[in-house]
């Protein structure tokens, strides 16, 4: 009989009151990003953008997104040659990309015609497009050429009236960035609040632009290159930072260079700015020690994950989950190495799941930095007093009890007949507490070693954790199918938390049974087997008279019409005063084709068709016999 | 008792023999043959069975309209009635019980199978 266990109670009033300010705090903090780009993200990206260059363009693309990843760009001069032979100085966009690339290596001078210049600052006016304006400050401002920042910021504003759509006011944003800080860049710092109520919210998970993540990671960019510029907190708030991370690198391969440089930039942005660095808190490998691994190790990184050595990693609280019990309070990681440990183990705690709730604190800017992990300590188990005996249903007193050692079989074998019950009893322990365990998988198995039968059994824990297992031969003989036979008992011990699970041949069982059957192989179940076929019964036809009876009762009910021709005879009816106008004859045709016109409807015709006949014909019958019957009640009169 | 019976069906068919014009005799002649008729097709379906039933049931409700059309057409037709039916003639009579069989038998032959 299995009993329930009792769990261990909370211990104090004071930890009492730690556990629910921890359970506040879990429910208080926000979200924490599901997505980040690991190392290998970070390399693909940047193998993506190494890419040999083709044109100006993804030169921009490759230098300037290899700079902001902090990879180096191979090769400056050879780059600086090529940027200067794709140069044409009269459009603005060549002149653009040319100019941030060539400020991004070191030692590339892009020379400047005064035409140049011209063309850059012709183009700061409220007619150009927003990309235009855009490109045209940046290459000024990267040339170390003079920019009218009030004329931009009325050029702006302008377009941005004009081009409502999410990239024109990024540009604007970024375009922005780039002036003095002595002009009114107040109007265009309101775009970002605008722009972030333009964002979607999918599931409360992620937040992106309907125009893709091309638009996000560059309005993400932005945002934070203006308000660093400007030293003004961005209108964004932590959860809504963290649905930017989520949406932004969640994808892992990127479709074009432009989208790859404006994750490289968006993460650039997120790891390095004055307001908001989001934190990703992860455990290197599994989040899991024991005796062997006593440390719990943590990775704390940026988005791009560079880890942040001036952060400082404790754990708030830590309680377990089956009982509830705090174990763990204020404990400070110890930083070794770029990765974050606790030694864990050192406070002895019991095998089982354990929520920690992690803070990283040491910068202001840091976000969702309060991070909840669930670590799970693992022991090993050992099986204690293994004792099996025989006892005799009559009395209760085991006849003989045998100890077994783990992992050493019993030298002799058992028998058990109906008059007998199989008894096991054994206790699970830890090894390294001696603490009693309850694994979740504890199975006898008895497997007949003739048949290749097997029988699988709960071994359950009374209320001292001493697990107990009887066999009654005569109960149970449904579930052996009555073979008797010599069947190896195994013991089964397993959980999640156990590190060894025991599959032990403790000893050979001799099980008797009565009534027995000729013992037969035991077939697989013949579950796959074609099935007899169904026979398809078709509908009996109904049972007919036979045809004499039917003949005769035909000629039968024709009988009564003879007896009308004699009766008709005999009263003298005759057609005498049948008379030979057209319309008698046309009436007696047309009702003699009507007669006909119902035998063909019943061989051959459809309603529909019959009653088209029947119109015709029924017709010049009905006008015929019109005349005729007139003609009769006009002779009726006279005469 | 047997008697009066006897007696009332010989004196009934005394008149009927002499009161009734011929017509309607012929009319009577051809509802007896209209009964003996449907009578031997519902004992033929009592003996035997109702298989197939659409066709016993054409057939005999052929034989019922039958028979109600030619009483209608005899009432309609006897002179004694004449101040009942002073807007039919007798053969306006006979177009109706035509026009009304042409319906009937549409019915019976759509529905005899």
């Amino acid at each position: 009989v299995a009993k329930p266990l009792c769990f261990p109670c909370c211990v104090s009033a004071g930890l009492l009151g730690w556990f629910l300010l921890s359970l506040a705090l879990a429910g208080a903090q926000g979200l924490t990003p599901a997505h980040h780009l690991s190392l290998p993200d970070v390399a693909r990206l940047q193998s993506l953008l190494s890419q040999q260059f083709t044109d100006l363009e993804s030169a921009y693309y490759s230098v300037l997104g290899l700079t902001k990843l902090g990879a180096a760009v191979s090769d400056h001069k050879q780059v600086c040659r090529f940027i200067k032979s794709q140069l044409d100085p009269t459009s603005i966009d060549s002149v653009f990309f040319a100019a941030e690339a060539s400020q991004a290596i070191s030692g590339c001078e892009i020379p400047v015609s005064n035409e140049t210049r011209d063309i850059l600052l012709a183009a700061v006016s409220e007619d150009s497009t927003m990309t235009q304006i855009h490109r045209a400050v940046s290459a000024l401002s990267s040339l170390g050429l003079p920019v009218a920042s009030q004329e931009v910021v009325g050029a702006l504003t302008a377009r941005i009236n004009k081009e409502d759509n999410v990239m024109a006011i990024t540009s604007a944003l970024q375009t922005a960035a780039r002036l003095s800080k002595q002009a009114e860049l107040g109007g265009i710092l309101e775009e970002i609040e605008d722009l972030t109520a333009r964002l979607d919210d999918l599931g409360g998970i992620y937040l992106q632009f309907e125009e893709g993540l091309e638009a996000t990671a560059m309005f993400v960019t932005a945002a934070y290159s203006l308000s660093d510029h400007v030293d003004m907190e961005p209108p964004l708030k932590e959860d809504q930072v963290i649905q930017l991370v989520n949406s932004i690198f969640s994808k892992k391969s990127w479709d074009s260079l432009a989208e790859a440089f404006s994750v490289a930039s968006a993460a650039a942005a997120l790891s390095n700015n004055r307001f908001h660095v989001p934190v990703f808190v992860s455990a290197q490998g599994p989040a899991t020690v024991s005796h062997s691994q006593p440390t719990l190790q943590l990775l704390v990184t940026d988005v791009m994950s560079q880890p942040l050595a001036s952060a400082n990693v404790l754990v708030e609280s830590a309680y377990a989950v089956a009982s509830k019990s705090i174990i763990l309070n204020q404990a400070p990681f110890t930083l070794n190495d770029g990765v974050f440990e606790l030694n864990f183990m050192s406070k002895q705690p019991a095998s089982g799941y354990y929520q920690f709730t992690i803070a990283v604190t040491g910068d202001s800017r840091l976000v969702a930095n309060h991070v909840e992990l669930k670590v799970k300590v693992s022991t090993e188990v050992a099986v204690a007093n293994m004792d099996l005996s025989v006892v005799d249903k009559d009395q209760s007193i085991g006849t003989k009890t045998t100890r077994v050692d783990y992992p050493s079989k019993a030298k002799s074998s058992f028998t058990a007949d109906s008059h007998q019950n199989f008894a096991m009893s054994f206790q699970l322990v830890d090894v390294n507490t001696g603490v009693e365990l309850t694994p979740h998988q504890t199975f006898v198995r008895l497997h007949n070693q003739k048949t290749g039968q097997e029988v699988v059994f709960v071994a359950e824990p009374d209320s001292k954790n001493l697990y107990k297992f009887e066999l009654d031969t005569a109960e149970r003989k449904s579930e052996f199918d009555s073979i008797s036979g010599t069947y190896s008992l195994y013991l089964i011990v397993g959980d999640a938390t156990l590190e060894n699970p025991i599959l032990w041949n403790v000893a050979d069982v001799v099980l008797k049974f009565v009534d027995e059957e000729a013992p037969a192989t035991i077939q697989a179940k013949t579950l796959y087997v074609p099935k007899p076929e169904i026979q398809h019964l078709f509908r009996e036809p109904e049972k007919k008279p036979p045809t004499v009876v039917s003949n005769t009762f035909t000629a039968l009910v024709m009988s009564p019409f003879l007896l009308l021709l004699i009766l008709w005879f005999k009263l003298g009816a005759n057609i005498s005063n049948f008379s030979f106008s057209p319309s008698t004859i046309l009436f007696h045709v047309g009702h003699a084709a009507m007669l006909g016109l119902m035998y063909v409807y019943w061989t051959h015709l459809n309603m529909f068709q019959t009653l088209k006949y029947l119109a015709i014909i029924g017709g010049v019958t009905f006008l015929a016999g019109n005349r005729m019957l007139a003609q009769k009640a006009v002779k009726r009169y006279v005469s | 008792m047997s008697n009066s019976v006897i007696s009332v069906i010989s004196r009934f068919l005394e008149e009927y023999s002499s009161s009734t014009p011929n017509k309607l005799k012929v009319v009577d002649a051809y509802l007896l043959y209209i009964l003996l008729t449907g009578a031997l097709q519902f004992l033929y379906c009592l003996l035997v069975g109702t298989f197939p039933f659409n066709s016993f049931l054409s057939g005999f409700i052929s034989c019922v309209g039958s028979f109600i059309l030619a009483v209608c057409l005899r009432i309609q037709i006897n002179p004694q009635n004449k101040g009942e039916f002073l807007s039919i003639s007798p053969e306006r009579a006979f177009a109706d019980f035509l026009f009304a069989h042409t319906v009937l038998h549409l019915v019976v032959m759509n529905f005899i199978g």
